[in-house]
């Protein structure tokens, strides 16, 4: 009875296995394809083959020099400027999302529930008309074209996610404010010493999420910087190797730039996936 | 059933009446949001009603100090001794009527028409020169960045005056204002909520509240490619766009395409949240099941997909569905047989299923990293009353696991909801909306409204009509996502771990 | 004091309210009297170079150029000949790499931000004219004298013209492995199809791009004739519906026939599809040329469009054509400058170069002559097909999306070639989705 019992269960795991097995393999498929091809040295935009046949690393070197084509693509530059984006607005995004669900979460004030539902809802229309607005809100102020004006759309509307770190500080007990309350703790004291040092895996994931930002979007970051190519980010780059003009020259190209994006984003998120998991549970389930 | 009744069901027993009273709360909550909207509605204009009530007494009962800061901003907070705030008062007023005099006001006249002056050439020898006109576009930015001062300076006014009499009766009563120190204490402690919100209010406030509001009134203009600033003027035309979405009799083809647009968008919507959100926790318990090895290692192969941007991945996927693509190729090396399918390209049915699998292949990452946690987190005597009822893996799964999941993160599922609807990458990336269909208006089968949307603005620059969809697939999701909030579990027991 | 200032200041605000609402009233009344001052006086221009004279009194000039990538070097190297030319003048031109097909995207995004002189296609030019943001050509006289007919009738828009003519070439052509498909067999469809299915390779297009698919409709006499006077509906040649019906429906028997060999895909992969040995012919864009012939070598064949058997009778397929201009930012603030260096930059020695240099076909009558021209398969093949081609120019933008669905609907598994109906509802439905009817 026992042993068949332990042989179900041997006959159940195998198929998890090899379910996880199948199902890896489909879900890693696509990039071992880009980073293959991304090494690829003959053919132009697809070949009817699965491996390449010659391996080389001259789409690297091309595109971190710049040759290869006759288009004016600085790639390292992009890199660096999309870095420096994401670093400042991920550093402005996460202080503004833990100043809202601080605010939303531990403090008592008029009209608080009104403005958790209108910021919920704020972020629900769809954006494309606004972005000329905001073009021009931006070119009043003299920062179209800036990395400024990037770091500023990114990081505006973060204060508006502040559900799943809401959701986190909720659960952290108020027995603790309280305490500290008797002890004669302001509440800016509270949120310093008390609730950031607990709050590691929503800062880690808050940080993440807003660090990825830049490295995605492709179109209003093309809106304002218009014709700089030198403030480009490699999202808005790597889009312009698909144009029309340079798709034959470039796409291998785009194979290795769209690998060299996702490498550190990889790292970064495989070095904190624990945070993240524990900060989305734990914001998510009240959240 | 009474509270005793309910007290003697097991765990079991009791979840399941929860979970079904939520589901039967629904029309009552429906309800009970639209009188509660109702109620904030007439509880504003009383507010405002009240509020120049006591403007009006305030200043009948006030002193000359008082009665000059109606003017004068801060005249009375300075008379009292409290020079900060009056000195504050008072330059917020200087730069709203500087910026008034160099700025607002000249597009603020503009708004009620949105410009008259138009755009002309005239030959200067035989240079042509263009002078420009008005902009219809920039008048109504402008007008609207004027409005937000002008209302946030009225609330500085009516608060400035409101300080003024408050001040004056703490005089009458022989006490002291406060000093600036004791102020900034209090600002982080008692008012740390203004200290934290107002930062993040402004910029949202300026980058998307502002940007939201033109948005919002361009649907009522006919703003579109034959008027286009700044070498035409646009104006105000008033409920035409939304009239031409519902007019079956004049703009059939419109009207049918946001018809049908909306149901797939629905229907996409129900589908991609739900098949990502089942199959997703079916990863994450086999993942998580009791001797399975390696657990962090297969989390983290299916999450690397989160880390490579997503226009990225979907383009490549895209390329890999064309006829000539990997996929096809594939195919042919295991069939050996040329096989040319055209994945998303032939029917709706399988574009639209190949876009739905895809958006698995996104999305499902995503939910195994929030569900792992939450699993682990279900009440192990909800498992073992089942046990004891005899019920199998499957039954556990499907009448405690799923429901609890579902239950517990009802919030979580609108977002995914929500954001399905708004879901543009995948669509626009996927198929550019295609299949293609002469039954539709710039549109394909698998166009959802928001990639309607960008294509109406991108492509054939009718703002007006974009617009006026967007305030309606806005107001649907706002609805939905009001209403599940404030009866979700969280919002209720906001308070549970205190 | 205090209540004086207040009251000062609130009489400075009504008094800056009146002034700002009745300001424009002047400007209108200028408005009015616009448009009857040009005339067209002679021009004396010298060669390439207009006169100085038309400078005016502009000077310290810094201008921004617009040109595509692999233009750019040329670009500045003119540019540097025509400062050096006006050397009384102090002058300095960017040239900035911007390619064309947005060109008219971000002009209508923020003119002010954009170039000051630009390269576009011609169907960009109802847009830019319509949003204002492009500026009348000065000296319509000598461009009009220097530059073919069409390329400056497709520049013209309610009797003015907008662009200074730049290229002639802006189409598509058949290009094929002539180890695959023969001269002759070029010259018909049917030929081209049977060649590459013997070869076992493919013949690509992009069937369901309306600007391809466009030919379906046009080869049956379904033609573009301009705008209605509302300024946006699409008008149509006069054309015999059953000869449109058939064509449709040849043209969907050979894609049946031909199943496995046509495919419809991005025409970046046709000069892809000839580098690794899979592509025997394809339409491609005039555009891609170079890289056509670079993966094709000494194989490389162009030649206009085939012909199409339509009920026993061999029809040349008919192709969307458009040119190329330099444009005028309406708001520079170099009116004259920006002129003078437009023209310069399409005159007889610039196109010549461009033409030596990146093959680019010219629109200018002498250069048209030139041998650089006459001997290039590319440009030969180009200029076959701008005979039978309907031009760019006045298309509406609900033009390409059913014109696409027009192709993707022939090349569907589930068509019906045979169903003279289905094929009639079609093209009926096309029509009526172009002009935004029903």
């Amino acid at each position: 009875m026992i042993k068949s019992y332990k042989l179900k269960r041997h006959i159940a795991n195998f198929f998890c296995y090899l379910f996880l097995i199948v199902m890896g393999v489909i879900w890693i498929s696509p990039f071992v394809y880009l980073v293959m091809h991304s090494f690829r040295g003959e053919g132009m935009v697809t070949v009817d083959y699965l491996v390449p046949h010659e391996w080389t690393l001259q789409n690297y070197i091309d595109l971190f020099t710049g040759s290869g084509g006759s288009a004016s693509l600085n790639f390292p530059r992009w890199f660096m400027n999309t870095f420096i984006v994401a670093c400042f607005s991920c550093v402005i995004s996460t202080i503004s999302v833990l100043m809202v669900s601080y605010a939303f979460s531990r403090l008592r004030f008029k009209s608080r529930k009104k403005f958790m539902n209108i910021g919920m809802i704020l972020g629900m229309f769809p954006g494309f008309m606004t972005m000329i607005a905001i073009y021009y809100l931006l070119k009043a102020m003299g920062l179209t074209q800036t990395l400024v004006a990037l770091v500023i759309c990114y990081s505006a509307g973060a204060g508006l996610g502040f559900q799943i770190s809401k959701g986190f500080f909720d659960t952290i007990p108020r027995a603790l404010d309280e305490a500290a309350t008797i002890d004669g703790a302001t509440k800016n004291q509270i949120f310093w010493k008390i609730i950031l040092p607990m709050s590691k895996p929503i800062i880690v994931y808050t940080v993440l999420t807003s660090f990825i930002g830049p490295w995605t979007d492709f179109i209003l970051a093309k809106i304002i910087m218009g014709d700089n190519r030198d403030n480009y980010t490699v999202a808005i780059g790597l889009q312009l190797m698909l144009d029309n003009d340079f798709k034959n020259t470039y796409y291998k190209q785009f194979l290795a730039g769209s690998v060299v994006v996702a490498v550190p984003i990889t790292i970064l998120f495989l070095a904190m996936q624990r945070y993240y998991v524990e900060g989305v549970t734990a914001g998510g389930v009240k959240g | 059933m009474t509270y005793v009744e309910y007290k003697q069901l097991n765990p079991f027993q009791r979840f399941a009446h929860d979970f079904k009273k939520f589901f039967v709360n629904i029309p009552h909550a429906l309800a009970k949001f639209f009188k509660a909207f109702g109620r904030g509605f007439v509880k504003f204009f009383v507010g405002i009603g009240k509020g120049f009530r006591n403007y009006g007494t305030n200043f009948v009962k006030g002193d000359w100090a008082t009665k000059l800061s109606y003017i004068i901003f801060g005249f009375g907070d300075f008379h009292k001794g409290k020079y900060y705030k009056g000195i504050l008062y008072f330059l917020t007023e200087v730069l709203y009527i500087l910026y008034m005099i160099f700025f607002g006001w000249g597009y603020l006249c503009k708004f009620p028409t949105l410009g008259t002056v138009e755009t002309y050439t005239y030959m200067d020898g035989i240079i042509p020169k263009t002078v420009y006109g008005d902009n219809s576009m920039l008048i109504l930015l402008y007008s609207v960045l004027t409005i937000v001062i002008t209302v946030a300076m009225l609330a500085m006014y009516i608060s400035n005056t409101k300080d003024a009499y408050k001040m004056e009766q703490l005089r009458a009563e022989g006490k002291t204002p406060t000093s600036f120190k004791t102020d900034i204490k209090e600002f982080m402690d008692g008012k740390y909520h203004i200290t934290m919100l107002s930062f993040p209010v402004l910029l949202i406030g300026i980058f998307n509240i502002l940007p939201l509001i033109f948005m919002i009134l361009i649907a009522f203009t006919n703003y579109d490619k034959t008027h286009m600033p700044p070498g035409t003027l646009f104006t105000w035309i008033g409920l035409d766009n939304f009239t031409s979405l519902f007019d079956v009799v004049n703009s059939s083809k419109r009207a049918t395409t946001f018809i049908k647009l909306t149901e797939w968008t629905l229907v996409w919507a129900v589908l991609a949240t739900f098949s990502n959100y089942i199959l997703g926790m079916v990863f994450a318990l086999i993942i998580n099941k009791k001797g399975i090895k390696f657990k962090s290692f297969w989390r983290t192969l299916f999450v690397i997909s989160v880390a490579v941007p997503q226009f990225v991945s979907l383009l490549l996927i895209n390329q890999m569905l064309q006829v000539n693509g990997a996929f096809n190729v594939l195919l042919s090396n295991i069939t050996g047989q040329d096989i040319q399918i055209q994945w998303l390209n032939s029917t709706p049915l399988m574009a639209r299923a190949v876009v739905l699998i895809v958006n698995l292949w996104v999305g499902i990452p995503y939910t195994i990293l929030s569900m792992s946690g939450i699993l682990m987190n279900i009440p192990e005597d909800l498992y073992e009353s089942a046990r004891i009822d005899g019920a199998g893996p499957v039954r556990t799964f499907t009448s405690i696991t799923l429901p609890y999941m579902i239950f517990v993160t009802t919030p979580q599922l609108i977002t995914q909801f929500v954001g399905n609807i708004n879901n543009f990458n995948v669509i626009y990336l996927l198929t550019n909306g295609g299949p293609t269909t002469e039954n539709y208006y710039q549109a394909g089968y698998t166009d959802i409204l928001v990639t309607w949307l960008f294509s109406l603005t991108m492509d054939s620059q009718d703002y007006g009509l974009a617009a006026a969809i967007g305030i309606l697939v806005f107001i649907v999701c706002a609805t939905i996502s009001l209403i599940v909030y404030n009866n979700s579990k969280s919002m209720k027991d906001e308070e549970a771990f205190s | 004091m205090k209540k004086i200032i207040a009251i000062l200041l609130a009489g400075m605000m009504t008094a800056t309210a009146f002034a700002g609402c009745s300001g424009s009233s002047e400007s209108e009344a200028a408005g009015e009297t616009s448009g009857d001052s040009g005339s067209s006086t002679e021009v004396s221009v010298d060669g390439s170079f207009p006169d100085v004279s038309y400078f005016g009194d502009e000077d310290n000039i810094t201008l921004k150029v617009w040109a595509p990538d692999d233009a750019v070097s040329l670009f500045k190297e003119q540019c540097q000949t025509f400062i050096d030319h006006y050397s009384e003048k102090t002058i300095s031109i960017e040239v900035v790499a911007q390619t064309e097909a947005t060109a008219a995207t971000q002009m209508l995004n923020d003119a002010e931000a954009a170039a000051d002189v630009f390269c576009f296609p011609s169907d960009q030019l109802n847009k830019l004219v319509d949003a204002g943001v492009i500026s009348p050509v000065a000296f319509t006289d000598a461009v009009t004298e220097n530059n073919s007919e069409e390329t400056v009738s497709a520049g013209t828009l309610n009797d003015t013209l907008y662009g200074y003519p730049e290229t002639n070439d802006n189409g598509y052509y058949l290009v094929y492995d002539t180890s695959v498909v023969s001269g002759e067999q070029a010259e018909t469809l049917e030929g081209v199809l049977q060649a590459c299915e013997d070869a076992g390779k493919k013949f690509i297009m992009n069937a369901g791009d309306g600007y391809y698919a466009c030919t379906f409709a046009f080869t049956g006499g379904v033609t573009v004739d301009g705008l209605e006077d509302d300024g946006i509906t699409q008008k149509f040649a006069d054309y015999d519906e059953d000869e449109a019906v058939a064509t449709l429906q040849a043209f969907a028997q050979l894609f049946q026939d031909y199943k496995s060999t046509f495919q419809s895909l991005d025409i970046s992969n046709i000069a892809s599809g000839f580098d690794s040995g899979t592509c025997g012919a394809g339409i491609d864009g005039s555009w891609n040329a170079t890289t056509d012939q670079e993966a094709l070598g000494d194989n490389f064949g162009a030649s206009k469009l085939p012909t199409i058997n339509v009920n026993g009778e061999d029809k040349q397929l008919i192709s969307m054509f458009g040119y190329k201009y330099v444009g005028v930012n309406g708001s520079t603030d170099f009116a004259a400058a920006s002129q003078i260096l437009a023209y310069y930059l399409t005159s007889e020695e610039c196109q010549q170069q461009r033409a030596e240099e990146l093959g680019w076909g010219p629109s200018n009558k002498v250069v048209q002559e030139s041998s650089v021209v006459t001997d290039s398969v590319v440009l030969s093949a180009v200029n076959a097909q701008a005979a039978n081609a309907c031009v760019q120019v006045n298309i509406s933008s609900t033009f390409w999306d059913p014109m696409g669905n027009l192709g993707n609907k022939l090349i569907a598994d589930d068509c019906d070639p045979t169903d003279t109906e289905t094929m009639k509802k079609l093209l009926e439905d096309t029509i009526a989705n172009v002009r935004d009817e029903g």
